[in-house]
């Protein structure tokens, strides 16, 4: 629960400091409502369904693999980010 | 009347819960739009329950028995459902303003009558769907009447000054809402209390009943009530059918808000097992459900497996895509700056749906990648095998970049400043990596440099 509990920290002090004048206060209301409306698990049209009208039949647990990545990449020597901090390492040893 | 009670008898004849339950639904039929008006002109208030008794006797397909508890029953339920009628459509006349206590009150009668028709024995476990149908409305009802208070709350209070306004905005922001938890619990309590034998016991109505006490809970800010309800769901579990036989609408949403309440614990094994589950299980053209089951499992399963989510994955979800995106290609490519940019942009999306302190928690991930890059920038010794010991210096020249997100010449300077001040703190971090095993290796003080394990330096990452 600690989550929940920090997580209202900061949504707290947002209320406050709206506080300050009546219309940022109705201002910051109104979307917030709305986001939770849209938040909510919503009723499924059907009681029940066939297991191969599910997102992931039974069976095919194995194909979703794709979907998911590892966190790393090893294929992105090319992409900007990567260049420099090659560069950067042939600076700090020049200096060694 | 008639038509009501028309369709009474061909559900019991079907005996079929839905059908009994679409007898008292709130909202017509598309093949019925004015089945409510109908209903409600059809009688008054003086002779509504005579009529329905009547009627409900006249249309019997056999003679009814006197006293007849479920003819009693139903004429308590469907008098309530006529009163309720009445202040639906006043609500919803275009000219009137809308009065959704006074509809909340009157369909909680609604509910009050179709709870007492099943602790009476009169309703049987097959007309379940009638106590999910009076839940269900009861709770919209409730949140309508509340939004509905604190509107006008706020048009009275409006000259009374700041100060005061807050407090009369705090009071009773939910009342109808918490009342409504309170009628909904005795639902729950019902279901769960029934020792008739499984297969007509209100068990079956225990998971519909729990999914919309934490919907409500969930509503009201008050997750940890859910925590009671799956106490007493796992002290009966030994008398109640297993999960797997309830409809598939029970489980996915049951298992959604399970592993939400364990990712907001931080039990991440759990959250993973269960919103897995119920992603697989979701009707696949649920999108909504599906997108919402997928925003507490893509940071479930950053930190469990830590895997991130493919472009594929997302691409259905144009929503999710531009929550995650860039979040997920920071972390990636090891920028830290890219990351910190991410959360801060994403921070009020992420707050609200309570991830982002999960999130947070990727920057390691992020770092790790990003020391993993200076590894594998490292050289390789005559036998082709890499560097495993690398210069403290090195790894925080990485940090400086990752954290700056360009290379600038500022950075040499900082570097010559207070590089041993520098050099602690990426020790710090590195220590950090290594205790949470992200990292293999310990660090050599004397020398500044991180001597890395020759088989599996980063563990999980192939190398």
């Amino acid at each position: 629960m600690s989550a929940a509990a920090d997580g209202s920290g900061p949504t707290a002090k947002a209320t406050t400091a709206a506080a300050d004048t009546s219309t940022t206060l109705k201002d910051q209301q109104k979307p917030a409502a709305a986001l939770e409306e849209d938040d909510e698990f919503e009723d499924f049209p059907v009681d029940d369904w066939a297991p191969e009208e599910s997102e992931v039949p039974p069976g095919q647990e194995g194909g979703t693999t794709h979907l998911w990545e590892e966190s790393w990449d090893d294929d992105d020597t090319s992409e900007d980010f990567s260049k420099q901090l090659k560069e950067e390492l042939a600076k700090v040893k020049g200096q060694k | 009347m008639e038509v009501l009670c028309r369709e009474y008898w061909h559900a019991n004849q079907e005996g079929s819960g839905p059908l009994l339950a679409a007898t008292i639904s709130p909202i017509a039929p598309p093949n019925y739009l004015n089945r409510l008006d109908a209903i409600y002109g059809d009688t008054n208030a003086a002779s509504i329950s005579r009529d329905i008794s009547y009627s409900l006797t006249k249309t019997a397909n056999a003679a009814i028995q006197y006293p007849n508890p479920e003819i009693n029953s139903w004429t308590e339920i469907y008098s309530a459902y006529w009163y309720a009628i009445g202040a639906i459509l006043a609500a919803e006349h275009p000219t009137t303003k809308p009065d959704w206590t006074k509809v909340y009150e009157a369909w909680k009668d609604v509910a009050n009558t179709v709870i007492k028709g099943y602790s009476g024995g009169v309703l049987e476990a097959w007309t379940l769907p009638v106590l999910y149908t009076a839940g269900k409305h009861l709770r919209a009802f409730a949140i309508k009447a509340d939004e509905n208070a604190r509107a006008s709350g706020g048009d009275t209070s409006f000259n009374a000054g700041g100060l005061q306004e807050d407090i009369a905005g705090d009071f009773g922001k939910n009342e109808k809402l918490e009342d409504a938890a309170r009628v909904i619990n005795r639902m729950f309590t019902l279901c769960i209390s029934d020792r008739a034998p499984l297969e007509e016991s209100r068990k079956w109505g225990l998971y519909y009943t729990t999914n919309l006490l934490f919907k409500t809970y969930f509503k009201l800010n008050s997750i940890g009530l859910s925590k009671n309800i799956l106490r007493a769901l796992s002290a009966s579990k030994t008398d109640m059918p297993t999960l797997e036989a309830f409809p598939r609408s029970h489980i996915v949403t049951f298992k959604y808000y399970v592993g939400v309440i364990q990712f907001l614990e931080e039990d991440y094994a759990q959250a993973e097992e269960n919103l897995t589950s119920a992603w697989h299980m979701c009707h696949r053209s649920a999108t909504r459900n599906i997108e919402l089951i997928l925003t507490y499992l893509i940071p479930t399963l950053l930190l469990t497996r830590q895997q991130l989510p493919s472009s594929r994955l997302l691409s259905p979800y144009p929503s999710l895509g531009s929550l995650f995106a860039p979040l997920t290609l920071a972390i990636r490519i090891g920028s830290l700056s890219a990351f910190d940019t991410a959360l801060a942009e994403g921070e009020h999306e992420f707050v609200k749906r309570r991830i982002y302190l999960t999130l947070e928690r990727g920057r390691d991930i992020c770092l790790r990648n990003l020391l993993r890059k200076v590894y594998l920038a490292g050289d390789l010794d005559e036998e082709g095998k890499r560097n495993t010991r690398i210069y403290v210096k090195d790894f925080a020249a990485a940090i400086r970049l990752g954290e700056s997100g360009a290379s600038g010449e500022g950075m040499d300077v900082e570097m010559d400043g207070s590089a041993g001040e520098n050099n602690d703190e990426v020790e710090c971090l590195v220590a950090n990596m290594i205790y949470k095993n992200l990292m293999k290796g310990y660090i050599s003080r004397e020398r500044g440099i991180v001597v890395l394990s020759k088989n599996g330096a980063f563990p999980g990452t192939g190398i």
